[in-house]
């Protein structure tokens, strides 16, 4: 089949039709194609364009191996996983309060192994962090949403401004409870 | 499937006529077709939700429930009691379960494998719901369960013996 969707009749002797004639095969006059074709591999986004792509075996060009990691990426990239990760977290914790030894047994096992103060504080610090990190940049998205702060230099002000807010809503917090 | 016919004596009028529109027309026929039946048919990502709703309200519904849920953070940090623990057993995971079931939409690619996911996290949110509200109606309840678990202390050894 030819590769231009020449869909419109050609006339003879036009640059079209020369340049059809030079590419692909024309066809006889009394041999006449149906394109009846529904399948859906030729519409980009679909399962079967994908698909059909995968058999293909065409080397894909690189990306995150080779595009700089900039401010608003990063931010974007860690606002998804620290909300995975307190996913994982929520569903961890929702799992030990079913356990038939009960919540406070696991409390007690880990006061048992619990470390002095300086890592505790270290390890609160730690586990604190991305959920301060997540609700001040939700509220950065928020505002997006609401159709502020969009353009470039503010994208990355605020973004610095978030990472700040975080990190001292952390400390303060660790600090004071 | 393209179809490739030689014009016979019979029945050319009409075959000649259909065949010359559709080469002409196909396409954009095809096109418009595809169109119409765009919305009735749902698409990749509606088809592994359960119920398909508008995907605007569902947009707008995401951002009430996180700023709900932030709303019932500092409620259960400023006023804790039963209330406040039910509904942050429900915002929590719901908020959660939408965020994770974009990462999902993002990265998991596949009919089969995606559909599996997506019903795995259903399971798990909903086994987590039911596990909270058990927990805030039998036990200390989420706001005291995660104040104990930030009290974790070492244990002094004197008051061991």
């Amino acid at each position: 089949s030819s590769g231009i969707n020449a869909e419109w009749p050609l006339r003879p002797g036009s640059n079209m039709a020369l340049l059809r004639g030079a590419i692909c095969r024309l066809p006889k006059h009394n041999t006449i194609r149906v394109f009846s074709s529904t399948s859906e591999y030729k519409v980009p986004g679909t399962a079967e364009f994908f698909e059909k792509q995968k058999n293909l075996g065409r080397p894909m060009s690189p990306h995150l191996t080779i595009y700089k990691l900039q401010l608003t990426s990063g931010l974007s990239i860690s606002h998804r996983i620290t909300g995975a990760g307190y996913g994982a977290l929520l569903y961890g914790f929702a799992l030990l309060t079913v356990t038939p030894q009960g919540f406070s047994h696991w409390i007690n096992l880990a006061e048992t192994y619990a470390p002095g103060n300086g890592l505790m504080f270290a390890a609160k610090t730690i586990v604190l962090f991305p959920l301060m990190y997540h609700t001040v940049n939700g509220f950065r998205h928020l505002f997006w949403d609401l159709g502020k702060n969009l353009k470039i230099d503010q994208v990355y002000s605020t973004g610095k401004i978030t990472v700040a807010i975080s990190l001292l809503l952390t400390l303060a917090m660790v600090a004071a409870l | 499937a393209v179809v490739s016919t030689q014009s016979g004596h019979y029945g050319r009028g009409v075959l000649h006529s259909l065949t010359m529109l559709m080469s002409l027309a196909g396409r954009p026929l095809c096109r418009l077709t595809r169109q119409a039946i765009k919305p009735i048919i749902p698409t990749l990502s509606q088809v592994s939700h359960l119920s398909s709703g508008s995907p605007v309200t569902h947009w707008k519904a995401e951002r009430y429930v996180s700023v709900l849920t932030f709303g019932a953070i500092i409620g259960a940090a400023a006023y804790p009691c039963l209330a406040v623990d039910h509904s942050l057993a429900i915002l929590i995971p719901l908020h959660t379960h939408w965020g994770i079931e974009q990462i999902l939409t993002d990265y998991v690619h596949g009919k089969a494998t995606s559909k599996i996911c997506q019903v795995l996290l259903y399971v798990c949110t909903g086994l987590t719901i039911i596990s909270l509200l058990y927990f805030n109606q039998h036990d200390i309840g989420i706001t005291q369960g995660i104040k104990d678990l930030w009290n974790i202390k070492q244990r002094d050894p004197a008051e061991l013996h």
